[in-house]
């Protein structure tokens, strides 16, 4: 395998908003949401909810840049650059450096998504190649 | 494989055994690796190390001999000269090869492969744990154990960091090396490392034994108490006296002294692991009893401390481990201690009365090489912004400034610097950071943060604000636009957006408050459009209603939906452009393609940190000091003590009653200005320092901003041997009507 796929851009909506709202909205079946804390969210591909939290904070979000690997490109280009142990469950989030670049990973049960804000893009696909 | 095989030692060819470490080889061949000393063969102490391709340092009786393998010994007197390679650009990579990194987990690690370590390894797997077992014989050195536990173990193929639940050491013990008069000659092996090397086929020679002598190795056994070693480079003999001091002194010629003086913990590893789940078993957590006090030797051979030299320290007043440690030397050498720290705690016993406990150990506990440290280890990323090859296009240089690269200067400051006070600019300011915070207590976790007024914001409108910490020194500082009325957006210095979001979160968190927060530093992007001309760049390109200074509006701008903030860094008419990183670029060609007849350039951070210090504007963190308070800063006007309370305000109020002894002035002289940090100078005394300077083109003289720090302040001062004068700034536009034009 040559190398990581591209990082691609992955907008979507970015919420901030009290834990119970967030798991209370009825998101697309077919959407990645991806909590990064509690009461934080990014839904890929998502352009507006509903959310009973007068005072979320819904933003279009183009931060975010990604790519989906295989188990083979993740196991061959990632995990030896990973510095902190992998989530056992799936599907997972988990959040750290990568190569010494901030990242998170979206972890399914054959595919695996490699996230990174986009002002960073290019320090971790130069570090993973 | 006899004799078909060799080595190059200093330039010679040796043969070697199959089987041989470097060192056998080398003491087969009848040299020593180091140029004398006792020889352990087990990798506890630096008297065998030696330049094996290349690399300083290295043990070489834990280096398996190999074909064509080039040892040179290390000199007689001095270090090893260090291999430096020709590197000039210290931004590209190290020339170094880089050494790979395996990551693992396990439950339980077990470090030490003997009788110890094997029991502890059968019995944690009995219980269901998956076991791994680290031996340096089988070339897997732990030389590290971190918090996690993580160890860190070198191998072969590179470094392997093994997370673990729980770390058992088994490492066993060391042998005692003399002290003594002569104890760096050669001919001296300790008795393990007599039978390794009876066993190799090494010809020991006239062989005696000092202490318990190893089996099955022809030796004679001399009784008494070891003296001293006598011999020109080389051992001829040993003198030993009776254990009770009677019957004189005896000497035994001899070849080869054999020393089984006892042992010591092998316990480095687990002295560096206090506090962590880390077990100790078999003789490395045994309490060995120390050797009698050396009186006379070296007692460090790592660093050529003496007993001599103990007793000098001493005699100074250096008397805890630590310190004796620190004032002498010993124990901060390749073996770390495990040559030397029974003899010094035996010295520091015998005259405090007390046994200290061993010093400290830190990682490593072996000898590597930086390259093998620095494994796994990464530079900082630093961000880019999404107009950052945008710059490159435009022959920016690119610096690296707060995490992120930025534009210096475009090719000629001193153009992008009469863009903005002439006609327009732009600046790409993508790096300030951005927070959005809502809630029903978001007014009031604003008037708790800032010293600055938060509920008389109106909504459209902002406010500059700095940020205190809770002794009122400025951390940093932004603009606060309220959006709605439980919603605001704050922006921050872009080296301090990191840690203002931190500060934010922390203290909504511990008071308790009602308040969301979003960080959208790295999701939009920030140009500032600044100039005279500014206003009319932005109708050509759609805005229809500009917002009046330090009001802010939603609007499209070339068709991009922008968050328009009103304000002035510069001086100049400005407008801060906040949008999606996605349309950044975008946003950027148009403002430039619609801007060249009016004379647009961009302007890098040389250009704004001259535009800002005509007006007088400080910079955190380049003009600030830890404990700048706004009083220092001349920046009381930010403050509003007659809040109820915020952050730093009963700080504020105490030092306020203090003598103001120390201030950020302005100063101007005439010509070019003086380097940033020359030294201010009054009476022949200096008496503060430069922040920043700056050679004004529109006003034709320098300006700067320095601190004084002695009272009366001067109202004339020297800087580069040249008179300045102390003034109010700012410098240019003191009204502020040209940023409100």
């Amino acid at each position: 395998m040559a190398s990581v796929p591209a990082l691609e851009a992955l907008p979507g909506l970015r919420v901030v908003a009290s834990p119970e709202a967030l798991d209370a909205v009825a998101w697309d079946e077919r959407a990645v949401v991806l909590r990064f804390a509690p009461d934080d969210a990014f839904a890929i591909g998502v352009t507006g909810i509903d959310i009973t939290d007068e005072h979320a904070i819904v933003a279009e979000e183009t931060g975010f840049v990604g790519a989906w690997l295989t188990v083979d490109e993740f196991t061959e280009h990632v995990i030896p650059h990973v510095e902190w142990p992998l989530p056992d469950a799936r599907p997972a989030l988990g959040q750290g450096f990568i190569a010494g670049v901030p990242a998170k990973l979206w972890l399914t049960g054959d595919r695996a998504l490699l996230i990174c804000a986009a002002s960073y893009a290019h320090e971790l696909a130069e570090r993973l190649r | 494989m006899t004799g078909a095989v060799r080595i190059v030692v200093d330039g010679h060819p040796i043969p070697y055994e199959a089987g041989d470490s470097v060192a056998v080889a080398v003491l087969r061949s009848g040299e020593h690796p180091h140029h004398g000393g006792t020889v352990c063969l087990a990798g506890d102490c630096g008297n065998c190390v030696a330049e094996v391709d290349g690399v300083t340092y290295v043990r070489t009786c834990q280096t398996p001999a190999r074909p064509g393998l080039v040892v040179r010994r290390h000199p007689v007197v001095g270090a090893p000269q260090l291999q430096v390679p020709p590197q000039v650009d210290l931004t590209h990579p190290p020339l170094a090869p880089r050494i790979p990194v395996h990551r693992a987990e396990a439950d339980v690690v077990v470090i030490g492969a003997g009788d110890s370590g094997t029991a502890a390894a059968t019995k944690a797997r009995r219980q269901g744990r998956r076991v791994t077992v680290l031996d340096a014989g089988d070339g897997m050195e732990v030389v590290a154990i971190y918090a996690g536990p993580t160890v860190i173990v070198r191998t072969p193929d590179g470094m392997l960091h093994i997370h673990a639940r729980d770390v058992v050491v088994a490492t066993g013990a060391a042998e005692l090396q003399p002290v003594c008069p002569g104890n760096s000659l050669v001919g001296l092996v300790t008795a393990r490392a007599a039978q390794q090397l009876h066993t190799a086929g090494v010809d020991l020679g006239v062989a005696v034994a000092i202490g318990s002598a190893p089996s099955g190795v022809p030796c004679t056994p001399v009784p008494g108490r070891l003296l001293r070693i006598e011999g020109d480079g080389t051992v001829s003999g040993v003198v030993t006296a009776d254990d009770d001091g009677k019957g004189g002194e005896r000497t035994t010629p001899c070849t080869t002294v054999i020393l089984g003086l006892g042992r010591a913990a092998r316990d480095g590893l687990s002295r560096m692991a206090k506090d962590l789940p880390v077990t100790v078993v078999g003789p490395a957590a045994e309490a060995f009893p120390l050797p009698a006090c050396p009186t006379a030797g070296t007692v460090c051979p790592c660093s050529s401390v003496s007993v001599d030299d103990l007793e000098s320290v001493w005699s100074r007043g250096f008397r805890e481990l630590e310190l004796v440690k620190r004032a002498s030397l010993a124990g901060t050498g390749t073996c770390q201690g495990s040559v030397c720290l029974p003899y010094v705690r035996a010295f520091i016993a015998q005259r405090a009365g007390g046994i200290p406990d061993p010093f400290t150990a830190r990682p490593a506990s072996r000898q590597i090489t930086l390259a093998e440290a620095a494994a796994g280890v990464h530079v900082d990323a630093f961000r880019r912004t999404p107009l950052h090859d945008e710059h490159i296009a435009m022959g920016a240089r690119m610096d690296r400034f707060g995490g992120w690269w930025r534009p210096w200067h475009y090719g000629d400051h001193v153009a992008e610097y009469w863009a903005v006070r002439e006609a327009v600019s732009l600046g790409d300011v993508s790096t300030l950071g951005k927070l959005v915070v809502s809630g029903a207590d978001a007014v009031e976790l604003l008037e708790r943060l800032y010293p600055a007024r938060v509920a008389d914001i109106r909504v459209g409108r902002s406010r500059y604000a700095l940020l205190l910490n809770e002794r009122g020194h400025l951390i940093d500082d932004g603009m606060i636009c309220r959006e709605a009325e439980s919603r605001f957006v704050l922006t921050f210095t872009s080296a301090g957006a990191e840690n203002a979001e931190m500060w934010v979160r922390d203290w909504v968190e511990t008071w308790g408050l009602r308040v969301h927060v979003m960080d959208r530093t790295m999701s939009l992007a920030a140009i500032n459009v600044t100039g005279p001309l500014a206003g009319q760049l932005l109708e050509r390109v759609g805005l229809a209603t500009q917002p009046r200074f330090l009001q802010h509006v939603h609007g499209e701008v070339a068709g991009v939906p922008c968050h328009v903030m009103r304000l002035s860094f510069t001086g100049e008419v400005s407008f801060e452009l906040h949008h999606s990183v996605d349309r950044s670029v975008e946003l950027w060609r148009a403002l430039m393609s619609h801007g060249r007849d009016l004379g647009i350039a961009p302007h890098g951070l040389q250009a704004l940190q001259g535009l800002r210090l005509e007006k007088g504007n400080v910079i955190v963190g380049m003009d600030s000091e830890l404990d700048s308070t706004p009083r220092r800063l001349g920046m009381d006007w930010a403050v509003k003590m007659e809040k109820a309370d915020f952050l730093g305000r009963s700080a504020l109020a105490r030092t306020a009653e203090l003598a103001d002894d120390r201030r950020l002035v302005g100063l101007t002289m005439p010509g070019n200005a003086p380097t940033e940090g020359s030294p201010i100078w009054s009476e022949g005394e200096v008496v503060g320092h430069v922040a920043s300077s700056f050679t004004s083109p529109v006003l034709g003289h320098a300006v700067m901003l320095g601190w004084l720090k002695r009272a009366p302040f001067p109202d004339r001062v020297e800087v580069d041997g040249r008179s300045a004068s102390v003034v109010r700034p700012p410098f240019y536009d003191p009204d502020g009507i040209r940023a409100r034009a």
